[in-house]
């Protein structure tokens, strides 16, 4: 077999250096530490020609990538979880600075209580900063989508920063094949950075300046939306151009087994390789499963949502998230691009697992089909899904009577 | 019925307060309210708003008063400031209230259509604090010109007044202050009630600018906004007594003193902001102040 064997943090490294990044700003998280010393090693070895340099936290990580960004290099940074949302600010003011520049998100839950798995409350809580979101099933995509990023963030009709997503320990510590680019092939697909209004000592230019007047922001905000709703498109040419130099092809999202699916699961992220495995044990007993996966969440590719799943006879949205009060966050999304479709399916269920990295089993996915189909038949009103196996209740119930002093 | 006062005036002279008072009088009175300042880049002697409202009926509006009523002047320099616009959207047959020596023909300007109320508060003020702070003055006016009765009036001065911490001898100035205002003017008919048309929005394929986004390329702009209208004493110098000692030139925090080809020191007028520095520092006295007469 062709193609090396390659973590998903490797993977990402080796992207950056692809995409021949002029600056790294940094700072270590678990699980994503990984990136940033693979680079590290790279730069002293001279096998990277890049400026990195250890911040003294994510939020002036973030603030020195888009200044740089500002100045004209192409800058590359990495972080997770509790780095993400210390960055947080800044993502908005990088955003609002349209400074492109790519971020890889390695998915961890969020304290508290503290787990180093993944689910994608992180990432989702940057939702709505104006970064670009793509979300990565395989060690494979994290490579591509770290190219793609910087193809379409780097568009001057989007100039809007990106997030590549990619899980922790399932993508970020397991090693897979990845088909690495050539070097040659990857200069032709992304061609030099031109900034806009560049930051230059003998030319001053002022970015993000207050301007005082909510119509004044509005003017800006409605720039910025309509910035990211046309990365949709640049993004389908971006593809168009990877796909003939590298063969490989990456629509907004991806559906399995779809053209005669009548129940289908909608996922993102590693776990969507669950549902496929789930998709083709449902088939062989005879249900016309099919799977769609989300690979832009950011701008929300509601047109192909709604024209994948109208028709169908239910729908399911697995959500690796959280919104305490609420439920999961892409539920709504999705049950929002085919509201106003005509032949939208009848029912949609909501499912919430693999919180904190939970581990979601076959016979799990088997009980989501079925509950899809009984509620087609039936046509009862669907009630959420939260996924937890007895045995793993139980084994929080013996470990909550430890925690509390019984032996 | 509902009646929107907006407040015009400089950092310093009292437009929250006097919003406060207002709104405090008409609360006494028996009114629901609402009243509240803008906070933003706010600094002495730059135009500054707050907003009173009152109504014998619970205030179905939030924010901003950009059809007031009323509204209330407190230095006629605003009306020609664009910044400030003090007669922007005041409704047909609504009144602004101005504090001026000039008569009500001379401030009103263009609006033709509203009822122009001068009242010279500056110079009363003086005579009763010994201060421009016109809070007391111009609530009283708005007051009496609204039909808010005199008790619950003084009441409101007396309450805001004591609550920004001024001493007994300073609140009964105020309270003389607000009386004489009171009594110089007399209640208008409103009308305030007017039901809204249809906007015209425009389609989001409009606002979008294109490729990248707009940043400020300009430099030196700051040379575009003239700060001189802040002022509300002017410097001036008696060039009989200047010696060029050039310690006003040092001490200016504005850079607003320059030297001439003659060798004197000169005040930029465009953007001095009135601080009077210059006029403590001067050890000769050469420096004097007078009042800024506003309109020219």
């Amino acid at each position: 077999m062709n193609g090396k064997l390659l973590t998903g943090n490797a993977a990402a490294a080796s992207a950056a250096r692809l995409a021949r990044v002029d600056y790294v700003p940094a700072y270590p998280i678990t699980p994503q530490t990984e990136i940033i010393e693979t680079i590290a090693d790279w730069v002293r070895e001279r096998k990277m020609d890049t400026k990195f340099v250890q911040l003294e936290s994510e939020h002036s990580m973030m603030t020195a990538a888009g200044a740089a960004s500002l100045a004209g290099a192409r800058v590359f940074t990495a972080t997770s979880s509790q780095g993400l949302l210390y960055a947080l600010e800044m993502l908005y003011n990088v955003s609002g600075w349209r400074a492109p520049m790519v971020l890889v998100n390695v998915s961890r839950a969020l304290a508290a209580p503290i787990v180093l798995e993944p689910d994608h409350n992180d990432v989702l809580a940057a939702r709505d900063s104006g970064f670009l979101q793509l979300h990565a099933e395989t060690c494979q995509e994290v490579a591509d989508l770290v190219l793609m990023a910087y193809r379409v963030a780097e568009d001057r009709r989007v100039m809007l920063p990106a997030i590549v997503n990619l899980d922790g320990f399932y993508l970020s510590f397991t090693r897979e094949r990845v088909l690495l680019p050539e070097q040659e092939a990857v200069d032709r697909f992304l061609p030099q950075y031109r900034p806009l209004h560049p930051l230059r000592a003998s030319r001053p230019v002022a970015k993000g300046a207050a301007v005082m007047e909510g119509y004044v922001y509005t003017y800006f905000r409605y720039n910025m939306h309509a910035a990211a709703l046309r990365a949709r498109k640049v993004f389908s040419e971006a593809s168009r151009d990877y796909e003939r130099l590298f063969g490989r092809s990456y629509g907004p999202v991806e559906g399995y087994m779809l053209d005669d699916a009548e129940y289908v699961l909608v996922m993102s992220n590693s776990f969507t390789t669950i549902g496929r495995q789930a998709v083709k044990r449902m088939r062989e007993r005879g249900v016309a499963a099919g799977l769609l996966k989300l690979r832009m969440v950011r701008p929300f590719p509601s047109e192909e949502v709604a024209a994948l799943l109208r028709g169908r006879k239910a729908v399911a949205v697995f959500d690796q998230n959280l919104s305490p009060g609420s439920g999961g966050i892409f539920y709504p999304e999705i049950a929002a691009s085919l509201y106003n479709a005509k032949g939208r399916p009848a029912a949609i269920l909501p499912v919430v697992g693999g919180l904190g990295g939970k581990q979601l089993t076959p016979k799990e996915m088997t009980t989501i089909f079925e509950e899809m189909q009984a509620i087609a038949k039936e046509g009862k009103t669907p009630s959420p899904m939260y996924l937890m196996r007895n045995d793993e209740l139980a084994r929080v119930k013996r470990a909550v009577a430890l925690a509390q002093g019984e032996s | 019925m509902i009646v929107r006062v907006r407040f015009h005036g400089r950092g310093g002279q009292g437009a929250k307060t006097a919003s406060r008072i207002l709104g405090t009088a008409a609360f006494n009175a028996g009114h629901f309210i609402q009243d509240f300042p803008v906070y933003g880049a706010e600094r002495r002697g730059a135009p500054v708003a707050s907003f009173t409202r009152f109504s014998d009926e619970e205030i179905t509006e939030r924010g901003f008063i950009f059809s007031p009523d009323v509204v209330a002047v407190m230095d006629d320099s605003l009306i020609v400031d664009p910044l400030a616009n003090p007669l922007a959207g005041l409704r047909k047959g609504g009144c602004a209230v101005i504090n001026t020596t000039k008569g009500a023909d001379a401030v009103g300007g263009a609006r033709k259509d509203v009822v122009v109320v001068p009242v010279a508060l500056t110079e009363q003020a003086l005579k009763f604090l010994g201060k421009p702070v016109l809070s007391a003055g111009i609530a009283a006016a708005v007051a009496r010109v609204s039909g808010i009765k005199e008790e619950s009036l003084l009441a409101g001065v007396d309450e805001e007044l004591r609550e920004v911490g001024l001493s007994e001898d300073m609140v009964k100035r105020n309270l003389e202050f607000a009386k004489s205002i009171y009594g110089e003017l007399a209640p208008l008919k409103l009308k305030t009630e007017e039901l809204p048309g249809k906007e015209e929005l425009v389609p989001l394929a409009l606002v979008v600018s294109g490729e990248g986004t707009e940043d400020v390329t300009r430099t030196g702009n700051s040379t575009v906004r003239h700060t001189g209208n802040w002022r509300t004493f002017r410097p001036a110098i008696d060039y009989e007594k200047c010696t060029d000692c050039m310690i006003c030139y040092a001490y200016c925090p504005e850079s607003a003193m320059s030297v001439g080809s003659d060798g004197r020191v000169k005040i930029d007028y465009d953007n001095c902001k009135g601080c009077m520095i210059c006029l403590t520092e001067c050890p000769l006295r050469a420096i004097s102040q007078t009042r800024e007469g506003g309109l020219q």
